[in-house]
C-alpha cells in the first residue's frame, strides 16, 4: 500500500472529532469491559446503531476504540475480583488475582495495560503487512483443524490443574459433561433439558464462569474470614501508609517479559485470524504454551508476572487477526466482527479482498484507529490504574457485596434470563465447594468453553468424511496439530527420560 | 420446575392483567389510551445480527409513530423458543412485543418447545429472505441442473452447509433435495458465517444460505449463487433464476415480522397494526432492508396471520421427513 494513503489517513484521523470520539469510545469500553457479564460484543451491539448518525471515520473510531479497551478492562475485574470482565480475560484470572492477593494489584494492572496494548499493536501490525498471507492460510480451516485446536486447548487443563492434576481432570471432565446439556449440535434433539426451555438452549458457559470465579471466591473469603482478619489489619495498616504498590514493572522484569509476550502475540493473531476461534481460546493456548516454555513454570497460576503478561497480550492479540479474517475475507471471525461488518455495509463498504482496492483510504484508517485506539488505553489505563489499585484499600464486605450486585447484574444483562441468574448462583456454590475440597475451577471451566467446540466439530468432520476417522490424519494441518497435542502430552515424559539418560 | 411456576405465575399475572382492563370499564378507554408507556421488542437472537438490526430500526420508527419509547431486548437460545417464550408468557396489552422469524412457525415441528406462531397475534411481516445454494467460483458446475445432475449420479457425495440442524437453511437444502430426487450430505455449522468460512476454504462443496450472507464472496469472484429458492429472484442477485424459474417447484425462505401474545385486546392490536404499517412504509427500514440483501415484503397483520398458519401446517409435515431422527 502506498505511503500517500498513510500519510492522508493520519491527516484524516487526526481532527479534534475523531479524537474526541475514539477516547470517549476507550473511556466507555474501559467501563464496560470492566463489569463481569457485560461484553465487548455487547457493548459494540448498542453503539453501532447510534454510530450510524455519525461520520464513518468517526463511528467507526468509537467502535475500534470501544472493542479494543472492552478487552483490555476485562483484565481490570480479572484482577480484583478474580472474575474475568469479558470471556476473552478468562486466563488472566489464573495469576492476576494471585498477583492482587499478594498485594501486587498495582503491578498487576499495569502489566494488564501495557501487555494488551503491546498485544493490540503487535497485531495491528500483522494485520498491516500480513493480512493476506494469514487470511489464505487460516481460511483452510475446516472441523478437523477447529477439533484440534479444541482438543489443544483441552490439553491445558493440565496446566490449570493446580497442585492435584487428578482432581483437575475430573473437574475438566465435569466440565465437558456440562457442555453436552442442550440440543444436540447435528441432530437438533434435545438433552438433558428437564424438559425447560431454558435448559434447551444449553448452559452457557459465562453464568457458571462468573459464579464460580466471582461468588464462589466471595463465599470462600467469607468462610476464611476470621483466620484473614490479623493479615488484613496488617495490609489495611501498610496501605494507610499510602502504599499501593508500584505500577509500572521495573525495566529489568520488562525485559524479561519481552519474549514470552512476542511469542503470544505472534500465536494470537493467528488464532485470531482464524474465523471460530477468539480471544478466550488463543489466551487459554497462549498461557499454557508459555508455561512449558518457561524458565519459572512452577509460578504459573500462582501469581506468575510472566504468565499474567502472556493472557494479557493474548486477549487483545487476537483482534489484529479478527480483523484480518473480518477485512479480507468479508467473513466474520467472531460476533463483535459481524457487527462491524454490518455497520461497514450501512457506510455503503463491502468487506471483502475487493475493499482493499475500492476502499483502500478507509481499510488504512482502520489500521490507523487501531493504533490510535492502543494509545489511548495506555494513556487511561496507566491513569485509571493508579483509581483502580486504591480499591484496595476497600473493605472487604464491601468488595464482597459489590461482586455479588455486579454477578447478578452481569449475568443477567447477557441474555435478559432470569435463569442465568440462577445458574449462576449455582456455579458460585458449587465453585466453593471445589474450592474447599482442593478442586481447581480452571479446569472445569475449560471442559465447558472448549466442550461445544470439540464436540460438534468431531462429528461435523465425521459426517463430511462419512465415518472415516482418516480424517484427522490426512490433512495436513490436522496432523500438525495432532503431533503437538502428542508431543506437548508426552513432553515431561520425555524429557524425564532424557535426564535420567544423561546421568 | 421453576419454569413452571414463572409460568404460573406469568398466567395469574395476566388473568389480573385481563380482569383490570375488564374493570377499567369500556375496550374502547383501553385503546384511546394506548400506548401510555414505553414498549418493550424482544428479539430472539443475539445483538448485531440481521434480525436484531431490523428490529432495532423497526423500534426507531414506531417510535416516531405512537410518541413513546421504544426498546429492543435480546433473548437467545433454542432456535429462539427461549426469547418468543418469554413474550408469550408476558401480559397480552401490547407492551411486549415479539420479532417473529420463519423460525416461530417450524420449533413445534423440530420439538424444541410446544410454542408456536398460533400463540401470538400478528401485526406485521416486514421481510423475506430467500435461501441461494451457493458454490465456489472453480467449482464443476455452472447451473442448478449441473449440480442436481451430479448430486444424482453421486448420492450422498456432495456436501452442503446449512447454519443449523433444523434452520431454516437446513430445510431449503432438504426442500431442494426432495424436489429434485437426489441425496445431499447435510452438514449444520453454529450459523451461517461458519457454514461460508468453510466454503471459502473449500471444506464443504455448496452452502444454502441467504444471499446477503454471501454476497461480498460474489461481487469479488470467489462464489457463484446457482438458484435462489424464493418465489421472486433476489434484490442481491438480480440475475440469478429462482428455482421455480428452472423448473423445481421448491420455496424457501425466511420472514421476518412482529406479534403481539395471543390475547392482546383488538384495539391495541389495531394500533399497533396501522402504525406498522405506516412504519414500512419509511424510507429508514426500507433503506436498511435494501442494504442488508432483504426483500421488502409487507404484509398487514391480518394476512400475516393467514400466511403463519399455512406455514405451520406445511412445516408441520415437512420438518419430521426432511429432517430424520
Amino acid at each position: 500500500m502506498d505511503m500517500s494513503l498513510w500519510i492522508q489517513g493520519f491527516l484524516s484521523i487526526m481532527t479534534p472529532e475523531v479524537l474526541i470520539f475514539n477516547f470517549a469510545g476507550v473511556v466507555i469500553g474501559i467501563v464496560i469491559g470492566a463489569l463481569p457479564g457485560l461484553s465487548a460484543t455487547m457493548a459494540i451491539a448498542i453503539l453501532t446503531p447510534i454510530t450510524f448518525w455519525f461520520e464513518p471515520s468517526c463511528g467507526f473510531a468509537m467502535l475500534i476504540g470501544v472493542w479494543n479497551s472492552a478487552i483490555f478492562a476485562g483484565g481490570i475485574s480479572a484482577v480484583i475480583i478474580n472474575t474475568p470482565g469479558t470471556p476473552a480475560s478468562i486466563a488472566s484470572t489464573f495469576d492476576g488475582y494471585q498477583l492482587f492477593r499478594q498485594g501486587k494489584g498495582g503491578l498487576a494492572l499495569g502489566i494488564n495495560c501495557i501487555f494488551s496494548v503491546a498485544g493490540g499493536v503487535v497485531s495491528t501490525l500483522f494485520l498491516i503487512f500480513l493480512a493476506f498471507p494469514i487470511a489464505s492460510f487460516t481460511v483452510k480451516f475446516g472441523p478437523t483443524e477447529y477439533f484440534m485446536l479444541a482438543l489443544f486447548g483441552l490439553t491445558m487443563m493440565i496446566s490449570c490443574s493446580g497442585n492435584n492434576v487428578v482432581k483437575g481432570m475430573a473437574m475438566g471432565f465435569a466440565g465437558l459433561m456440562l457442555s453436552t446439556v442442550g440440543v444436540d449440535p447435528m441432530l437438533a434433539v434435545k438433552r438433558f433439558t428437564l424438559d425447560t426451555t431454558a435448559l434447551v438452549a444449553g448452559v452457557s458457559f459465562l453464568p457458571v464462569m462468573i459464579g464460580m470465579f466471582g461468588i464462589g471466591e466471595v463465599l470462600n473469603q467469607i468462610y476464611e474470614h476470621k483466620k484473614s482478619v490479623e493479615a488484613r489489619e496488617l495490609k489495611l495498616a501498610s496501605s494507610a501508609a499510602g502504599n499501593l504498590g508500584r505500577i509500572l514493572p521495573s525495566l529489568k522484569q520488562l525485559l524479561g517479559l519481552v519474549r514470552p509476550a512476542a511469542i503470544a502475540s505472534a500465536e494470537s493473531a493467528v488464532i485470531g485470524a482464524i474465523p471460530a476461534a477468539g480471544g478466550d481460546i488463543a489466551s487459554i493456548i497462549c498461557w499454557g504454551q508459555a508455561k512449558k516454555l518457561s524458565k519459572h513454570p512452577e509460578e504459573y497460576g500462582k501469581g506468575s508476572v510472566e504468565g499474567f503478561a502472556v493472557s494479557c497480550t493474548a486477549n487483545n492479540g487476537v483482534l489484529g487477526g479478527a480483523l484480518t479474517t473480518m477485512l479480507t475475507l468479508g467473513i466474520p471471525g467472531d460476533a463483535v466482527t459481524a457487527i462491524l461488518i454490518g455497520s461497514l455495509m450501512m457506510y455503503g463498504m463491502q468487506p471483502g479482498p475487493k475493499m482493499f482496492t475500492d476502499n483502500a483510504d478507509f481499510v488504512v484508517q482502520i489500521m490507523q484507529l487501531m493504533l490510535l485506539s492502543n494509545v489511548a488505553i495506555l494513556i487511561f489505563g496507566l491513569i485509571t490504574a493508579k483509581a483502580s489499585a486504591k480499591i484496595l484499600n476497600a473493605r472487604p464486605e464491601t468488595v464482597w457485596v459489590a461482586v455479588c450486585v455486579l454477578c447478578a447484574v452481569g449475568s443477567y444483562a447477557l441474555n435478559n434470563s432470569f435463569s442465568d441468574v440462577i445458574i449462576m448462583g449455582l456455579a458460585g456454590i458449587a465453585g466453593f465447594f471445589f474450592k474447599r475440597g482442593g478442586y481447581a475451577p480452571g479446569p472445569f471451566i475449560l471442559g465447558l468453553l472448549l466442550g461445544g467446540m470439540l464436540e460438534s466439530n468431531l462429528r461435523r468432520a465425521l459426517v463430511l468424511s462419512q465415518g472415516s476417522l482418516m480424517i484427522f490424519v490426512e490433512r495436513p494441518v490436522t496432523l500438525v496439530l495432532l503431533i503437538l497435542i502428542v508431543l506437548t502430552l508426552f513432553y515431561p515424559l520425555i524429557k524425564k527420560r532424557f535426564i535420567t539418560k544423561a546421568k | 420446575m421453576i419454569r413452571h411456576m414463572f409460568g404460573k405465575f406469568a398466567k395469574a399475572a395476566a388473568l389480573a392483567a385481563a380482569v383490570s382492563f375488564i374493570a377499567a370499564g369500556t375496550t374502547a378507554s383501553a385503546a384511546a389510551k394506548f400506548p401510555r408507556k414505553q414498549i418493550q421488542i424482544v428479539v430472539p437472537y443475539a445483538p448485531g445480527g440481521a434480525s436484531d438490526t431490523v428490529a432495532r430500526i423497526y423500534g426507531k420508527e414506531l417510535e416516531k409513530q405512537l410518541g413513546k419509547p421504544v426498546v429492543v431486548v435480546n433473548r437467545t437460545g433454542a432456535s429462539g423458543a427461549v426469547g418468543l417464550e418469554s413474550v408469550k408468557n408476558s401480559r397480552p396489552d401490547g407492551y411486549t412485543m415479539s420479532y417473529m422469524p420463519v423460525e416461530s412457525t417450524m420449533i413445534s415441528a423440530l420439538g424444541l418447545s410446544d410454542i408456536s406462531s398460533d400463540d401470538f397475534t400478528f401485526v406485521c411481516r416486514i421481510m423475506t429472505i430467500p435461501a441461494a445454494i451457493t458454490v465456489s467460483k472453480d467449482a464443476k458446475w455452472n447451473t442448478l441442473d449441473d449440480f442436481l445432475k451430479y448430486a444424482k449420479e453421486n448420492p450422498g457425495k456432495v456436501t452442503v452447509g446449512n447454519s443449523g440442524p433444523g434452520s431454516i437453511w437446513n430445510v431449503a437444502a432438504a426442500s431442494l433435495e426432495q424436489a429434485a430426487g437426489v441425496k445431499f450430505n447435510h452438514v449444520p455449522f453454529d450459523g451461517a458465517a461458519p457454514a461460508v468460512a468453510a466454503l471459502l476454504g473449500k471444506n464443504i462443496d455448496a452452502v444454502a444460505v441467504s444471499p446477503s450472507e454471501v454476497k461480498s464472496n460474489v461481487d469479488s469472484g470467489q462464489f457463484k449463487v446457482l438458484a435462489v429458492l424464493g418465489d421472486k429472484r433476489s434484490s442481491v442477485v438480480p440475475d440469478v433464476k429462482t428455482s421455480k424459474e428452472l423448473g423445481y417447484d421448491v420455496s424457501a425462505m425466511g420472514w421476518g415480522g412482529f406479534a403481539v401474545p395471543k390475547g392482546t385486546p383488538a384495539d391495541v392490536v389495531k394500533i399497533l397494526d396501522d402504525a406498522s404499517a405506516k412504519v414500512a412504509q419509511s424510507q429508514a427500514l426500507k433503506d436498511l432492508l435494501a442494504q442488508r440483501g432483504f426483500e421488502y415484503a409487507y404484509l398487514n397483520g391480518k394476512e400475516m396471520d393467514k400466511f403463519a398458519k399455512s406455514q405451520l401446517e406445511s412445516y408441520k409435515v415437512l420438518i419430521p421427513k426432511l429432517i430424520k431422527k
